[in-house]
């Protein structure tokens, strides 16, 4: 092993040229790769200060992500003359005059998907829908100011956070306006949560998720208390989001509006993944029930899973030709006997609450309800059993039991 | 939880962090996809895993994941109801015994990304959906909300950061800790620390003497327990209203006149119990306080105890009283969102004051779509599993599917 030698001591000892261009050429003493880390940190820091400078502040009234950029740090999408708009002139392109909608924008078709150009039968595209907000916010923009300092819409491209990742890219979330008309539609009309959802393009659990949480803030109002405002009003500028066509006004007069998700999603069913070599007769109609059938025995139809089945019906009756009166009461008697429905259950729990006894407390309360020890089944284990049985030791400190809680009661 | 790495944002590794700091967004703009061509199934596993893993939930164990991995993923087929109503699927399967003589154009649907549905457990977990909803910087940072106690789960403080969220699930985090986490961070010059520290001392001061002057406090009197209130109650409560309800409209909107509004906000809710029929959950929105006010004291109870009180009923309300209610309501509502919208400098805050949102994190936004969020009250709601369905996956994850895909077979070959 060569001796250690400080690097300062052949530099310390000599000044002439020749000693100079020796130490320089020699090999490393230092163990450490420090030349390499250096050039790693510069790496970085020419990174951000150069292409990478553009991600650091938002864009007024327009999205920001890495995937809208090229290698350069120049924006794809942007024209040539375009200028980013400074912090201070903020005001001028956010988005104050949401609602004004000018040009006649086509709304999200949905019965495209039967057509089949690309897409297999039945199937709704989620491009569809969101270019369709795109181009929405589009004309909103166009409408506002001089063509060369606005941004065209984002492509799908331009809103990928992680540019490898082609199977992901940030989707609009529900604009302020929307969630209002939301909760209105729902608290004020009393319109059930399905009717909201197919009005407003948005999906069931959605519309109960807005309304919940509109309540919330509601009541936050009410006591006085400080809303995270300006982090709203920062975020929602920074992610796409779907406007609120308002039909009362009169510039909106003949528009649809702007379908935020698919509302009809149809699960994967487990049983469905395998693909099955079923022979059948030529003359048999084959039909989807059938198939069903083919994977697993208790299988539905799709139209009988997906979350919104009262949509094909009220198709298929208007497929059959009958009148509007026709199809009104059979609409109504539908609806009647699922209320019907929907009440008997309601009655039945509240009976079975009324059964247990209650005993208030400060915090909880002690509810007590009638159970029998004998239940406990022929391993002696079963649930139906309760309390702690001789002989039996308690499992919870044993390896492997985890006691993080597994729901909270809303 | 294992510790921090010591090399967390080291330059050498391109390591992606679940956060919105500048060293994770280089690596994103460095990341590549994997080497196929000179490596052995074996070495691209490993490297697939290790990547990702340093991604999603690097803050949990490894052996606790693997507890956690399913390999059947969820996935979703978006139908549309006219095709279903018209079509009862035979179609598909007819053949040229049907009559089915030219074949269509084959249609293909866009391929589904399971393989980038590999990590949706850990979406599950309460601390990456706080993250996922943009309410903390990175997922460690959410994770120390929880177990600081700054988030509730269904109105229940939850302190496990790996609590599995289920569907329907609403959790919210302490705005003012959101405002941190997400704000610029503060710059504080040691004058202005030692101003502020000061300041501290003399406000905690002057606290400890107001206490020690202050005689022992008698407790609030009880409300009056009737179940229905008498007229003459009742008029007095409605001039009392009235009363503050002009001292309201004449007030402006500054810090002086918001005790007059607390005042009447207080009013209010006085008069409101004094019902004991209405339960404070139905009127806990301005709007229907509003509406209860108005419904009751415009049709006063004649029902109740009329008789004492023949004659005019002495609570209705008129017209230009309606309207001054109306307007005092909302200038309840005005400084509610006065208050929280005004973002003025405030030394006492732990972030840079005016607010803004810290650098980078325009390049980080985004919320997916199993998550419903209110930024105004920094609450969410988990509204299904992450799904993928056809062309996209809704796991975020920076990778490409190709390391997705080894990543899945690495824990696959366990199975």
């Amino acid at each position: 092993m060569p001796p250690r030698l400080s690097p300062t001591f052949s530099l310390s000892f000599g000044n002439t040229a020749w000693e100079k261009t020796a130490a320089a050429s020699q090999r490393q003493f230092s163990q450490s790769s420090c030349r390499q880390a250096t050039l790693r940190r510069r790496k970085f820091y020419d990174w951000l200060n150069g292409p990478g400078a553009q991600l650091k502040e938002r864009i007024p009234g327009s999205t920001n992500y890495l995937g809208a950029y090229d290698r350069f740090g120049n924006l794809v999408r942007a024209s040539p003359g375009w200028q980013r708009p400074k912090p201070g002139e903020e005001k001028s392109v956010s988005k104050e005059s949401a609602p004004k909608v000018a040009k006649e924008s086509e709304p999200a078709d949905t019965d495209k998907g039967s057509e089949g150009d690309g897409t297999p039968a039945g199937q709704e595209t989620a491009d569809e829908l969101e270019m369709a907000v795109r181009r929405n916010e589009q004309d909103k923009k166009a409408e506002m100011g001089d063509a060369d300092q606005q941004l065209p819409p984002e492509t799908a491209e331009d809103l990928r956070p992680f540019p490898l990742n082609k199977h992901f890219r940030s989707q609009p979330v529900l604009s302020e306006e929307l969630r209002e008309a939301i909760y209105q539609r729902v608290k004020r009309d009393g319109v059930t949560v399905s009717l909201a959802s197919v009005e407003f393009g948005v999906s069931n659990e959605r519309v109960g998720a807005v309304v919940r949480l509109k309540q919330m803030e509601k009541e936050w109002i009410a006591q006085g208390k400080t809303l995270a405002l300006p982090y709203s009003k920062a975020v929602l500028d920074m992610i796409p989001t779907t406007p609120y066509i308002d039909p009362s006004r009169p510039e909106n007069k003949g528009k649809r509006p702007i379908i935020h998700e698919p509302i009809n999603d149809l699960p994967v069913h487990p049983a469905t993944r395998q693909q099955l070599f079923v022979p059948v007769a030529e003359s048999y109609q084959y039909t989807r029930t059938d198939a069903g059938k083919a994977f697993d025995n208790n299988l539905l139809p799709a139209d009988v899973r997906i979350p919104h089945p009262e949509l094909v019906q009220a198709e298929r009756e208007l497929a059959q030709g009958l009148s509007f009166e026709e199809r009104r009461r059979l609409a109504t008697e539908r609806y009647a006997a699922e209320k019907a429905k929907k009440d008997r259950e309601e009655k039945k729990k509240k009976a079975e609450e009324a059964a247990l006894k209650r005993i208030p407390q400060r915090r909880w309360d002690f509810v007590f309800q009638d159970i029998n020890t004998e239940r406990v089944g022929k391993n002696e284990r079963s649930e139906k059993g309760v309390g702690w049985r001789y002989g039996f030791p308690h499992e919870d400190r044993k390896k492997g039991q985890v006691k993080i809680p597994t729901e909270v009661d809303a | 939880m294992p510790r921090k790495a010591a090399k967390y944002h080291s330059l050498k590794k391109i390591r992606v962090r679940q956060d919105w700091s500048r060293w994770s967004l280089f690596h994103l703009a460095n990341l590549r996809p994997p080497n196929v061509a000179t490596r052995t199934y074996f070495q691209q596993k490993w490297t697939a895993k290790s990547e990702t893993r340093a991604y999603h939930g690097e803050h949990i164990r490894e052996k606790k994941w693997r507890r956690q991995f399913r390999r059947d993923l969820p996935a979703v087929v978006p139908m549309d109801h006219k095709y279903l109503a018209r079509h009862d699927g035979s179609e598909q399967a007819a053949g040229r015994g049907a009559g089915a003589d030219t074949q269509d154009k084959p249609r293909v649907p866009a391929m589904t990304p399971y393989m980038q549905m590999t990590y949706w457990p850990l979406e599950r977990r309460l601390d990456t959906a706080i993250f996922r909803a943009l309410f903390a910087s990175s997922a460690r940072q959410a994770r120390q909300f929880v177990v600081h106690g700054l988030v509730k789960v269904n109105g229940k403080q939850m302190l496990y950061p790996g609590y599995n969220l289920n569907p329907g699930d609403m959790f919210q985090v302490e705005p003012s800790s959101v405002m941190f986490a997400t704000g610029a961070p503060k710059t504080r010059s040691a004058v202005a620390r030692r101003i502020a520290a000061e300041k501290r001392a003399a406000s905690s001061e002057a606290y400890e003497k107001a206490k020690a002057d202050k005689p022992s406090s008698t407790p609030p009197e009880p409300m009056p327990s009737r179940p229905e209130p008498t007229p003459a109650e009742l008029k007095k409560h409605m001039q009392s209203i009235m009363e503050s309800v002009k001292e309201v409209l004449e007030s402006g909107v500054g810090a002086k006149d918001k005790q007059k509004l607390r005042d009447f906000r207080n009013t209010i809710r006085k008069a409101i119990s004094l019902w004991r029929t209405a339960s404070p959950e139905s009127v806990s929105t301005l709007d229907t306080q509003y509406a209860f006010l108005q419904s009751r004291l415009s049709t006063p109870s004649t029902d109740a105890s009329a008789p004492q009180t023949p004659g005019p009923p002495p609570t209705s309300l008129t017209d230009d009283e309606t309207g001054q209610l109306k307007a005092a309501f909302d200038r309840l509502k005005a400084e509610s969102d006065y208050d929280s919208t005004w973002n003025k400098r405030d030394a006492s805050k732990p972030y840079m004051t005016p607010w803004r949102p810290r650098d980078y994190m325009n390049a980080f936004a985004f919320i997916p779509r199993y998550l419903e969020v209110n930024q105004n009250i920094c609450a969410a709601v988990y509204l299904r599993h992450p799904v993928a369905r056809p062309g996209l996956s809704e796991v975020p994850t920076p990778f490409p599917i190709e390391t997705g895909q080894l990543a899945f077979n690495w824990y696959l070959r366990r199975r």
